[in-house]
């Protein structure tokens, strides 16, 4: 995919540009120029703030009116000692590496299985989509709706005479974490799911079929016929998702559960935003930021190489 | 028979993650005509009546009425210069050849690896010293910039695709640089531009952080996804009215989907396969 092409330091796979040996290099350059003001944007709006963030880490700036001082490497020290900060990056660590497995596993078997086009499959790529169209605010309000004391999930609960197991599951230090993780399984599998659909319908009915003759059961079909001729999309996705886990994350727990009890669901994206605008430890926020970028590609760049097109 | 006995499993599982989508959505959509005692009471039950008081109750409460003024104008604006950006970038990076062509392609597509969420501070101050601090009008300025390397590759790869003698031909024409762009590129690669007209709706409509911080909470203001979740401490959550105005910020984007439903899977798609 296109990915290959537009990741940095990539093998760099030869890129796509219309140079046919044959083809005649009249066209006039004058346009370039109109790629100007779209440059200038994304510039000052994107690659702006990403160089502050490195700059403020190196600042002592204990609130938006205090003075500055230049820190240098203090924050680091600061941050590594901050226990809330070491907890901040268990709760991010188990919180990819549970929901980003079962996120994309059961969205692509999911996806399999649409694109099988089993009865009902429209109506069910319908409802597949739904998570993908709500805003995280009101996604949060549906899960604050069935997850708060006297929401849906404990009402049903007592209906069926489980009551004893009734929960503060958003307030509660064990199952907070775990709330936030069900939310990004439970509106991540679907949207993928589609994606994944879409991809899937691509692939020629040959090599479905050539499986199904030789005797494959769909599981294999599955997994050793279809999954290796769209790995590299499953790469892609999963990238997408990873970065929405990891920086999406302060969004959801901002508006269920603060990061706490304590700091039992503090995510590092929402220690960054804590940090910034609650706390006004306005260096220690950043520093967690350049964190949270370098995992970011690191990520990015391991995700694309265990997913990098091997046939 | 294609569906044997040994898809039993799989249709299951499949249903029953459908329902989990649907049955809070259905429980959300019947609590928005409830009062708390009913939806405590009979969580799954029909509501008894169809009032509008949790609606209009909302509405008031969350000053929801110009929180849709709000969202409207500030996505509407923003879709606008995102093309009126991103348009005239693709079309120059597509003509060029060479290597600044490719250059500057590589750069906005480096930008899918920036991640907006992480610049929200220094964006902060951004809009601090320019002055735009608590206006709609810095994140009319903003969201586009969010939305360029998408915008800017989908497009270019749509202009590729435009035959030079086209070009050619409207130059023998007597038509400028401008007039190619504007009646030869543009008119051809519509289906591009409805790709990210679509997806940046989507995005720009539902954008939630960026609009808390920099807009902030004055209810003149504020959007829809801010104002929302304000109805959760505001009435002790009555529930009813948190469902309704939920609702409310849903219908939107409800209808765009269910009227564009293949075009917008589609879209949506086409912006992972760019990336």
């Amino acid at each position: 995919m296109t990915l290959l092409s537009s990741a940095p330091g990539g093998a760099s796979v030869a890129r796509k540009t219309p140079s046919a040996p044959a083809a005649p290099p009249r066209r006039k350059q004058g346009g370039v120029i109109l790629a100007v003001p779209a440059l200038v944007w994304y510039l000052v709006f994107m690659v702006g703030p990403l160089v502050a963030i490195f700059v403020i880490a190196a600042l002592h700036w204990p609130g938006m009116l205090q003075p500055v001082s230049f820190a240098g490497l203090q924050n680091v020290r600061t941050v590594l000692d901050d226990p809330v900060f070491m907890d901040a990056v268990t709760n991010t660590a188990v919180q990819l590496v549970v929901a980003l497995p079962l996120m994309i596993v059961g969205a692509y078997m999911l996806g399999y299985y649409v694109a099988q086009q089993p009865p009902g499959h429209r109506v069910l790529r319908y409802l597949l989509f739904i998570p993908g169209l709500i805003s995280t605010p009101a996604k949060a309000m549906v899960f604050y709706a069935v997850l708060s004391p006297d929401g849906l999930f404990n009402g049903v609960l007592d209906k069926v005479g489980l009551g004893s197991l009734a929960d503060a599951w958003l307030a509660s230090p064990s199952t907070a974490l775990a709330c936030l993780i069900v939310l990004d399984v439970w509106s991540g599998i679907g949207f993928t799911a589609v994606l994944f659909a879409a991809r899937l319908g691509s692939v020629p009915d040959e090599i479905g079929e050539a499986a199904q003759l030789d005797g494959a059961g769909h599981w294999r079909a599955m997994w050793r016929i279809h999954f290796p001729v769209i790995r590299d999309f499953v790469g892609v996705v999963t990238m997408l998702q990873f970065l929405w886990t990891l920086f999406g994350s302060a969004q959801n727990v901002l508006l269920l559960t603060q990061g706490g009890p304590g700091s039992s669901s503090t995510t590092l994206s929402f220690l960054v935003y804590q940090k910034a605008f609650i706390a006004a430890d306005l260096g220690y926020s950043q520093t967690v930021g350049v964190f949270l970028f370098l995992v970011g590609l690191a990520g990015l760049l391991t995700i694309r190489r265990v997913f990098r097109q091997n046939y | 028979m294609k569906f044997g006995r040994s898809w039993l499993p799989a249709h299951v599982l499949a249903w029953l993650y459908a329902a989990l989508l649907v049955v809070p959505l259905y429980y959300l959509l019947v609590s928005a005509f409830k009062t708390n005692d009913q939806i405590f009471g009979s969580p799954f039950a029909l509501p008894t009546s169809l009032s509008a008081h949790n609606f209009t109750e909302a509405f008031s409460s969350a000053d929801l009425g110009s929180a849709v003024v709000n969202s409207v104008l500030v996505t509407a604006l923003a879709l606008a210069l995102t093309l009126g950006l991103a348009i005239p970038a693709a079309f120059a990076i597509a003509r060029t050849e060479g290597r600044l062509g490719a250059f500057v392609e590589r750069v906005f597509s480096l930008g899918f690896l920036v991640p907006t969420f992480a610049a929200l501070f220094p964006t902060f101050l951004l809009a601090a010293a320019t002055g735009l601090f608590h206006t709609r009008a810095f994140m009319v300025l903003f969201l586009p910039a969010t939305a360029m390397p998408l915008s800017v590759v989908i497009l270019v790869q749509f202009m590729r695709t435009i035959p030079r003698e086209m070009e050619e031909a409207a130059r023998i024409d007597g038509a400028s640089t401008f007039g190619v762009l504007r009646h030869v590129y543009t008119p051809m690669c519509m289906p591009g531009i409805a790709t990210i007209l679509l997806l940046n709706f989507l995005t720009f409509w539902n954008e939630y952080l960026y609009s808390l911080v920099i807009i902030g909470p004055d209810p003149e203001q504020r959007t829809v996804q801010v104002a929302l979740p304000t109805l959760k401490s505001l009435t002790g959550t009555d529930y009813g009215i948190l469902t309704a105005g939920t609702v409310l910020t849903l219908v939107p984007v409800w209808a765009v989907y269910t009227v564009l439903q293949k075009r917008m899977q589609q879209a949506l798609v086409s912006g992972a396969v760019k990336m």
